[in-house]
């Protein structure tokens, strides 16, 4: 058995440290590339969203790689991503690969304790090491996921304030780098700690007002950065200060307290006045952060989703409500696999202009037309 | 009180149901006409564009309605069995339209889940409770409307003409003749009739979808995967027409599901958006009747 996994954002790095604790042979997905996109692309059927494009494109690379376990997170409805399982087992069968094993790991509280408990024992049973260990690989793994959406988040604050420009940009590629070479779960932990402390101490300038935006949106094109063309990274050569509440390890979390209705009160209590029912996927979670974002002290928010994703079709069409009631300005971004990056920077960089001269009017307090205009160029030239 | 109905979305499966209920408890019901470009229009302007077709014909209906009743019946459908639901636009919809159409009148927009009888009957005094308080006549026009909806028959079944097809898709395509250009008429003009899922038994559509490692959580998937295979085992029909409209998300998990079953069958998908060209959807409506009739041997005039 070699397992391997979709690659999305920092939960890969999870999956890694568990098969590296639990000593089960796997394949890592690479970095999702354009080739990626492309074969996924071509498999898949033409109307799907990006992210399953993605996931087939990664799947096929890591069964070239020698995987023959496929483990994919399941959900049951009303989203069209309950249903990846059912057509990557079909499409994969049509490709010819047929002596492949997928782990689904569907909701227990969907499909009874006891399939889910089976299931995931499949996985289990591989791995030699002892049940206590087994809980504690579980917690590291999950440790790791915690860690990383922290330091990514701090960087991602704290790239507005450097005094170093492009700092923070530089030290988080050169983490995420090392760590996809860590050799095993102590390493990786080590690793994690360092970086922590270094964007602890990184020098800054608090004196500063950077731009600050909220990502929102649909949950898997924000925490993949190739699926978004590295919106955040490229706010960050912008000097702007961005904020996601959505990671892998608020997913996590989420998933275990949605039994006991303690998930996100405060986003849902947020929503309820535009969005008293859920409507699947992340669409409620986009629309409380939207109405949230303002009282977080930021400047406006982009929210991104594939093409057609149904729940955030929805959150889009509330969006301009929001932004009228509470005058924050909300940008939306489509992505799917044609998108082009030219025009998509354009308009990222048209709303953070428009954000910016927002801002500095607020500041002075005066009509905008009767000062002189100096418009800041927010292109990379440092 | 004038209580408009939109005639979109599920209105052509549910509309006994509705207008019975709401007509026994006293309203006077406004429906919208059928759908025209007029409506279309309005809809495309109104809707988010990346909206699904039908959602936005809604919408079109919805802003016909809006100067012409004092409120409007907005049906949320969460889901019409256990543990199932329908799409998730269909949770959203008032979202959508109260967001994106200015001035509407009062919307009845009580969620609708009758996957058990309580859960409907809530909807039932609520949705009464806009225009009467007694509580015996909301629950005797649910029966009635329970009962009249049971009665009700929709769905094609031709007979008689040389060659059948099996026209699966979701209601608000197959019924809806504007948007699908009279797709009957068409097929009924070239000899072909026409069976829906409707007409399919209702215990084999489910044996199928049974049989898949994951059972569609949207009702309606199930419906027309299984309908679909239902055809393709028992040779009900010469082939299957899926009738679909652009970037409809149950759709395309649906149509390539039911691709991997057919083998050597003839399957078309025909896609409806608000730019479909009616020549080119002729053209391919024909070379498919084509087709059909030389695999069956009819009509070997090609010269």
């Amino acid at each position: 058995m070699v397992i391997t996994f979709p690659n999305m954002g920092n939960v890969a790095l999870a999956m890694q440290t568990l098969c590296q604790s639990l000593k089960i042979p796997y394949v890592l997905p690479g970095r999702n590339n354009k080739a990626t996109l492309q074969i996924g692309s071509y498999y898949s059927p033409e109307e799907i969203c990006l992210p399953f494009k993605l996931v087939l494109g990664n799947f096929i690379q890591s069964i070239e790689k020698g995987a023959d376990t496929l483990l994919i997170t399941g959900s049951c409805g009303p989203c069209r991503f309950g249903e990846y399982c059912e057509l990557l087992m079909k499409i994969l069968s049509k490709l010819g690969y047929n002596n492949l094993d997928f782990i689904v790991a569907d909701l227990s509280s969907e499909i009874g304790i006891k399939e889910f408990m089976r299931r995931m024992s499949r996985i289990s049973a591989a791995s030699p090491i002892s049940r206590s260990d087994k809980i504690k690989a579980l917690y590291t793994a999950f440790k790791v996921v915690e860690l990383c959406d922290k330091i990514d988040a701090m960087a991602y604050h704290l790239a507005g304030y450097e005094t170093n420009k492009g700092e923070c940009k530089q030290v988080l590629n050169e983490y995420k780098t090392k760590a996809f070479e860590c050799k095993n779960p102590e390493e990786m932990m080590r690793l994690l700690d360092f970086y922590k402390k270094y964007f602890e101490n990184i020098s800054t300038n608090n004196n500063k007002d950077p731009l600050k935006i909220s990502i929102i949106g649909e949950i898997f094109t924000i925490i993949e950065p190739f699926s978004n063309f590295y919106i955040e990274e490229k706010l960050m050569d912008y000097g702007v200060s961005t904020r996601r509440t959505l990671s892998p390890s608020w997913w996590v979390k989420n998933l275990i307290l949605k039994p006991i209705k303690m998930d996100s009160k405060d986003i849902n209590r947020a929503a309820g006045e535009y969005m008293p029912y859920a409507v699947g996927g992340h669409g409620r979670e986009c629309v409380g952060e939207a109405v949230l974002a303002k009282g977080y002290g930021m400047d406006g928010a982009i929210q991104i989703y594939p093409l057609g994703c149904m729940p955030e079709v929805i959150a889009k069409s509330i969006l301009p409500a929001i932004q009228r009631d509470k005058d924050f300005p909300i940008m939306t971004l489509i992505v799917d696999e044609v998108a082009g990056e030219a025009g998509y920077i354009t308009r990222v960089e048209a709303f953070l202009d428009m954000l910016q001269s927002k801002k500095r009017h607020l500041k002075v307090q005066e009509p905008l037309v009767s000062r002189p205009v100096t418009v800041r160029c927010l292109g990379n030239h440092n | 009180m004038n209580i408009g109905v939109p005639r979109g979305l599920l209105y052509s499966k549910y509309h006994v149901f509705a207008e019975t209920f709401l007509e026994e408890i006293g309203a006077k019901i406004v429906v919208s006409p059928a759908t025209n470009k007029l409506i279309l229009d309005e809809g495309v302007r109104y809707c988010v564009d990346d909206a699904c077709l039908p959602m936005k014909v809604f919408h079109g209906h919805v802003s016909w309605l809006k100067d012409r009743c004092d409120a409007m019946l907005v049906p949320r459908f969460i889901g019409i069995k256990e543990k199932e639901y329908i799409c998730p636009m269909f949770c959203g919809s008032i979202e959508m339209v109260s967001n994106n159409i200015p001035q509407l009148p009062c919307l009845i927009d009580t969620p609708i889940c009758s996957t058990q009888n309580y859960k409907l009957s809530q909807w039932a005094k609520k949705t009464g409770s806009v225009l009467t308080k007694d509580e015996n006549k909301i629950m005797a026009a649910l029966d009635k409307a329970l009962q009249r909806h049971g009665n009700s028959k929709t769905g094609f079944n031709d007979e008689g003409y040389p060659l059948k097809i099996g026209l699966i898709g979701h209601a608000y395509n197959i019924y809806d003749k504007f948007i699908n250009m009279d797709l009957k008429k068409k097929l009924n003009g070239l000899g072909i009739g026409i069976i829906t899922s409707e007409y399919i038994n209702g215990a084999d559509i489910a044996d199928e979808a049974g049989k898949l490692f994951k059972k569609p959580f949207w009702t309606f998937a199930q419906e027309y995967y299984g309908a679909a295979v239902c055809i393709i085992k028992t040779k009900k029909a010469d082939g299957i027409i899926y009738l679909s409209s652009f970037s409809c998300g149950i759709d395309s998990v649906v149509i390539e599901l039911i691709k991997s079953e057919t083998g050597d069958f003839p399957f078309m998908v025909l896609k409806l958006d608000e730019h479909t060209g009616e020549a080119g959807f002729d053209t391919r409506i024909e070379a498919f009747a084509d087709m059909l009739k030389r695999r069956c041997g009819i009509g070997h005039n090609l010269s």
